[in-house]
């Protein structure tokens, strides 16, 4: 490791400081992935440690507990009952009752297909009286998955109660050997609004979270492993079965070509990434800098009008992205409002080609982009500027520093220290931008190696609009797609750590003032 | 002597500086009156194209040859009223209840310390990084056992709106972490319950982002294209003003409902720009507030 | 085909005496969703009541009619097979998909017959899998014909190509002919010169096979004619009728637009079938393609529901309907009766379409992919200096088709003669069949003195013999043989 004291430091020049900076983040890659790897397994070890502390617990509970304490393993809350704590006890009951009648009545049915998803697919009956063919559906793979799925949860949240239950009766039975009171129903009822509170209030939306995002991403990447396409759509033509690791197999080959493309998946992916990357480069930074630019123009002093010119550009965000994008798309069609502007005022021949082209339409996105973006951040970084303290920007006039030198020295630190973790969410945001892709242009033009039946993959294509296409085209490739969403995730998910663990090196960096 | 030569000098300066300024001003100033036209543009063209009766199809100009209201009372006779009131039930109901979950959550991760709350922080932020789309197929056929879609799309769509809006927190937390937590030390002194600290004195302080809330809230269903659409699958009267809005505008159908196109989209922005405009000062707040820290 | 009739028949009539039984076991009350264009919306729903009315098995429909664009009505019914609508219409190149997702309900023996006798074989071919139909032919009216401005070009020039783009650049006006967005329209040129992409499929609605032949000195001809056109600076690459509007004068588009321009060109309104452009002094008529929209049923748990549904499609794809939707709507029929009448033999842009058909081909299976591959063609051709940049462009659309769609390893390692055998033009490939090591013609040719021919694998120029093209010297018939181990080609008399 190289190390400078402070004034060596300070006489390098600033080549070589910068150069400096850049041999010390690399030389500190190797460590942090280390020490990332190292995180992991501590984090495997404790979760290992965890669970045996969790077995054993269980059975030391059972051997020191009283018959209450043993009763309650198999009838749940039956201790809080016999102690008298009615409402808790009660609550422990009917979960027990509801999780055993459902397991009897449908949860068994749909776990015991779960290896299989489905023995028996749909055939065609003719009906010769009639002179009809008539379906004959008989399983539904989409289904077995779905309720195997919400069964497993349900044992698992089964489990996780009855743990609860078991630790309940050890904590009251120490109590109870200490000679304290327990606290009563009513006790609890007052709890759920003050040092529980917070137990209250998330309760439903954690249910939600749950219910509405935990398990479909669950249930997509189980997908991931299946065949679940248009051909098998577990119903109606053909059952879907597990495959194990074919899906990626695919994707990751060079040779398997896209649905109706002439190149590999992997390719189209990695020319889909590449774009992506870029795109949400371009969106983020060129939004960041102009914005900021624009709140600096507005904010100088001797601009009157303030509000008005803030107003103007707020007006952009009031109007539903929808409609705006939608019709600024159009504007620059072929025959569109831009095109035939600039033909009326004579200065082009024929309508340039803002769709048609693909780099024309990559740059037109972006433009576009910055319009949609730049008076959101306009609001922001107006915020933010106006908290820097002005007494800095005196002092560096006074020493002389002209209007870019204080950019750079004194606002430009500043911004990036307060707004890097929003620039991130900004980035991996962009990265998943579906709305302006897909409304602007479509994904379109289209990239004829890439693209997929009736979905034409195209230049200006982002991952999701890819998974897009994907699921709502002809071939309906799910499991494609869903091996695709896991690959962005974990795009996404190592930029993020990468970066927000950069942050702190930066912080550190510049706040030497 | 020197200090006049001096004192001239600074005045040489000053007024060097100020002419610089002066003209720095201007210039400012040419710049943000381009910037306001170039973003006023597709606004103003998509209200006048509303107007535009003697075609229907997507020309060259803006300016309308012949001015008229027809646009706006061919829209009455497609199904857009439907759609537009299914848009506004659901963007109410997102409103109130979207609200309540983002402020019971954010208020939580703000204010309460118990061991799960950084685990459960990151997993939404790692949650948040999975695409959406793919869900879809999924919540589909979950909605459709429950009997939730095509004609009973809007119950459906309120439905999955809010189950998830939980994972919003970020800026309202933002907002509330600047919200000195020695008031809530003062009142619970004091004797309140956790839950009288919320209602009395946390949710008044709390107005800005209350209002910033509701207002995103609001306006999130009447952008919504892919998950609608498949909802409503078909279903005219399931649709809502996005799914319809788009139809208009594809190959089939642009050359004669450009203009209702046009003019379905001024009153759909109209109610939402109101409203925002309205209640800008608290958007700001909210943005400016919780954005950036969080 | 007649021996499946005659069957047919009397199968028909032996069941004939049990359907009597059960005709009346029809009736009852049906709800069933029904999605068509947003046009035809308010014109379906009078006959869905009249045939509640005139029908004689007293099935009465309770039915919802929704406006699902074609397009949309397949995706849709793919996603998900069971909330989709119990009729639908669709257009054909969802078809095979329709098929593989389950959501089209073959049709009943007495159905199939239906739509056999009363539509023309390329229509019926839409709508064919395999063997068995699985959806009823609504129009017929998808194919595309040249709308003029009567000022600019002139009645003599709309026979040929060049007269139209000299007609056009004189006035400064734009020709617009897609050739770049979408292979639909550019295919017209290669179908002038002969050249086929037919695809089979099977009973599954499965991609089983291809025989393209783009790639040949007939598909030479069709590109530079394209580059005749695509060279002018005011050919402009679109179909939509709105361009009128901004400049054109010609635009090359369907029926669908023909309200559109009439209402900007007014009495200007020129309707003419595609020109013919010429190369080394031959004249090829520019082809086009015919499609058709279909109705499907979707697959029916409840056989009766399933039997009301297949009269109510084809009473809704009559001959009654189909005429009615065209007086309304300006849609071509596809039922023959239909389109033998005087009205629409009059209708400007049918009867456009009609001057056009014997030059188009019916669209058929297609797979999805081809659409993008082919209308590659169009930039390489705008792109290409020279004869060997048209070539490439041609080379590199082979290259595609084969690398996507494999050809069958029969095709791939047989050999075909290929020639001016029997009157073709180096178009077309005879089949050869392999016996002991040697390739034989699997027909005998009669030929003239200076025919001349060769040997190639695989559809492709990769591999052919002879080297120099084989000259026939004597008349008479003969079959080809070709020896694949010394390379030797042949003609073998024959008796």
């Amino acid at each position: 490791m190289i190390k400078f004291n402070t004034l060596d430091y300070l006489k390098l020049s600033k080549w070589d400081r910068f150069c400096l900076k850049i041999a010390v983040f690399l030389n500190l890659i190797p460590a942090r992935i280390f020490a990332l790897v190292k995180k992991l397994l501590i984090l495997i070890k404790n979760l290992l440690l965890a669970i045996y502390n969790e077995a054993a617990d269980i059975l030391v509970t059972f051997i020191n507990g009283d018959w209450k304490t043993r009763l309650s393993y198999v009838v749940m809350g039956f201790g809080s009952i016999a102690r008298g704590q009615i409402l808790r006890g009660a609550l422990f009951l009917l979960f027990e009752i509801v999780f055993i009648l459902y397991m009897i009545l449908a949860g068994g049915h749909w776990l015991s297909l779960i290896t299989t998803l489905g023995k028996k697919g749909p055939s065609t009956t003719y009906d010769p009286i009639l002179d009809v063919y008539t379906p004959v559906y008989n399983d539904n793979s989409f289904k077995i998955l779905l309720y195997s799925v919400l069964t497993v949860f349900f044992i698992i949240a089964f489990i996780f109660t009855w743990r609860v239950n078991i630790k309940q009766n050890k904590i009251a039975q120490k109590i109870l050997a200490s000679g304290k009171k327990l606290k009563s129903s009513k006790d609890d009822l007052r709890s759920m609004v003050d040092d529980q509170f917070h137990k209250t209030l998330l309760a439903l939306p954690l249910t939600g979270i749950i219910i509405f995002t935990v398990l479909p991403i669950f249930f997509m990447i189980l997908v991931a492993f299946t065949n679940y396409d248009g051909s098998h759509n577990g119903f109606t033509n053909s059952l879907f079965t597990w495959v194990g690791l074919d899906n990626f197999n695919t994707m990751l080959s060079w040779t398997a070509n896209t649905q109706g493309g002439v190149q590999s998946y992997s390719a189209t992916f990695g020319e889909v990434l590449t774009w992506t990357l870029i795109w949400a480069f371009f969106a983020t930074f060129t939004n960041y800098f102009l914005g900021m630019f624009v709140a600096m123009a507005i904010n100088k002093k001797g601009i009157n009008l303030k509000k008005l010119w803030r107003t103007i550009l707020v007006l952009t965000i009031a109007i539903p992205q929808f409609i705006s994008l939608l019709y600024v798309g159009k504007m620059f069609a072929k025959n569109g409002i831009i095109n035939g502007f600039l033909m009326n005022m004579g200065w082009i021949e024929t309508a340039l080609p803002f769709w048609e082209k693909a780099n024309w339409a990559r740059v037109t996105v972006i433009l576009i982009n910055i319009w949609i973006g730049i008076p959101y951040l306009m609001l922001i970084t107006t915020g933010i500027l106006m908290n820097i303290p002005q007494d800095l920007y005196e002092s560096a006039r006074i020493d002389g520093a002209n209007a870019w030198q204080q950019y750079r020295k004194i606002t430009l630190p500043y911004m990036l220290f307060v707004t890097g973790p929003y620039l991130l969410t900004s980035f991996t945001g962009n990265m998943n931008n579906f709305n302006v892709i897909f409304l602007l242009t479509g994904g379109a033009p289209t990239n004829p190696a890439a693209s997929s039946a009736a979905g034409s993959v195209g230049y200006t294509d982002l991952l999701v609009t890819w998974l897009f296409k994907i699921t709502t085209g002809a071939e309906a490739a799910y499991n494609i797609a869903s091996v695709i969403g896991i690959l962005v995730f974990v795009a996404v998910a190592v930029i993020s750590l990468v970066v927000y663990n950069l942050l702190p090196s930066i912080k550190n960096e510049e706040d030497f003032q | 002597m020197s200090v006049n030569v001096s004192s001239s000098k600074i005045e040489k300066r000053h007024m060097g500086l100020k002419a610089s300024r002066n003209l720095s001003n201007t210039a400012i100033y040419i710049l943000l009156v381009a910037i306001s036209i170039i973003w006023l543009i597709p606004f103003v063209c998509i209200l006048l194209q509303s107007f535009r009766v003697e075609s229907t199809i997507q020309v060259g100009y803006v300016i309308p040859r012949v001015w008229g209201l027809n646009n706006y009372k061919n829209l009455l006779s497609t199904d857009f009223p439907k759609w537009y009131l299914n848009t506004f039930i659901a963007a109410m109901a997102t409103a109130v209840f979207q609200t309540i979950i983002v402020l019971c959550m954010s208020y939580t991760l703000s204010r309460f310390r118990f061991k799960l709350r950084k685990p459960l922080m990151r997993m939404m932020l790692i949650l948040g990084m999975f695409p959406g789309m793919l869900t879809m197929i999924i919540l589909y056929n979950v909605l459709k056992d429950l009997g939730l879609t095509q004609a009973n799309s809007v119950p459906g769509l309120i439905l999955v709106y809010i189950a998830s809006s939980g994972m919003g927190y970020y800026v309202s937390k933002g907002f509330f972490d600047t919200i000195p937590k020695s008031l809530d030390e003062a009142a619970r002194v004091d004797g309140a319950t956790r839950f009288q600290v919320l209602m009395k004195i946390i949710l008044p302080l709390a107005k800005p982002i209350v209002i910033y809330t509701i207002l995103t809230a609001f306006m999130a269903p009447w952008g919504d294209y892919v998950f609608a659409r498949y909802i409503s699958f078909g279903t005219s009267s399931g649709k809502n003003v996005a799914v319809g809005l788009y139809d208009w505008l594809n190959h089939d159908q642009i050359d004669k409902c450009y203009t209702m196109f046009c003019a379905g989209g001024v009153l759909v922005a109209l109610p939402v720009t109101i409203l925002f405009m309205c209640l800008q000062k608290y958007y700001v707040e909210g943005v400016t507030g919780g954005a950036v820290k969080g | 085909m007649k021996k499946f009739l005659a069957l047919l028949l009397t199968a028909m009539m032996a069941l004939s005496m049990f359907s009597f039984a059960s005709a009346s076991s029809l009736a009852g009350e049906y709800d069933v969703t029904i999605w068509v264009a947003q046009e035809i919306v308010e014109t379906t729903k009078a006959q869905v009541e009249a045939f509640n009315q005139t029908n004689t098995d007293g099935i009465k429909f309770n039915a919802t009619i929704e406006a699902v664009s074609e397009a949309d009505a397949a995706t849709l019914m793919i996603t998900d097979v069971e909330a989709g609508g119990d009729l639908y219409c669709f257009a054909q190149d969802q078809f095979a998909r329709l098929v593989q997702a389950g959501a089209l309900a073959k049709l009943g023996v007495a159905a199939q017959e239906y739509v056999v006798t009363n539509n023309a074989a390329g229509v019926v071919a839409a709508a064919q899998s395999g063997d068995a139909i699985y959806a009823y032919p609504l129009t017929a009216d998808n194919g595309y014909f040249m709308y003029y401005d009567k000022r600019v070009v002139s009645e003599d020039s709309i026979e040929s190509l060049e007269a139209v783009i000299a007609d056009c650049e004189a006035a400064q006006k734009y020709f617009a002919f897609e050739m770049q967005t979408s292979a639909w329209y550019l295919a017209s040129f290669f179908f002038g010169t002969g050249c086929v992409s037919e695809w089979h499929t099977d009973a599954d609605g499965e991609f089983i096979d291809v025989t393209d032949t783009f790639n040949s000195p007939a598909g030479l001809i069709a590109v530079k004619g394209m580059k005749k056109l695509v060279d002018s600076p005011f050919h402009l690459s679109s179909s939509s009728g709105a361009e009128f509007e901004s400049g054109a004068a010609v635009v090359v588009t369907g029926t669908w637009d023909y309200k559109t321009v009439e209402g900007i060109l007014g009495e200007n309104m020129g309707v003419a079938d595609l020109p013919s452009f010429e190369v080394d002094g031959q004249s090829y008529h520019i082809g086009s393609f015919n499609g058709c929209k279909l109705m499907g049923v979707k697959p029916q748990v409840d056989a009766y529901k399933a039997a009301a549904l297949h009269k109510l499609a084809q009473y809704l794809t009559g001959e009654a309907c189909q005429m009615e939707r065209f007086e309304n709507h300006a849609w071509g029929p596809s039922n023959n009766v239909a389109q033998a009448s005087e009205a629409v033999q009059a209708n400007p842009g049918l009867s456009a379409l009609l001057a056009q058909s014997p030059y188009s081909v019916p669209q058929g299976q297609i797979h999805g992919s081809w659409w993008d591959i082919a209308k590659v063609i169009g930039d390489d051709v705008k792109a290409a200096q020279d004869e060997a940049g048209l070539q490439a462009a041609l080379d590199n659309y082979q290259n595609k088709i084969a690398a996507l769609f494999t050809l069958s390893d029969e095709v791939k390692n047989g050999w075909t003669v290929i020639g001016t055998v029997n009157g073709t033009n180096w178009d077309t490939d005879f089949p050869m069949v392999k016996t002991n090591a040697i390739w034989q013609s699997t027909e005998a040719f009669a030929m003239e003195a200076g025919v001349e021919f060769k040997v190639r694998k695989g559809l492709s120029w990769d591999d052919n013999f002879p080297a120099e093209n084989f000259k026939v010297e004597t008349a008479g018939t003969y079959y080809v043989q070709f020896d694949e181990a010394t390379g030797t080609v042949s003609l073998v008399a024959a008796e």
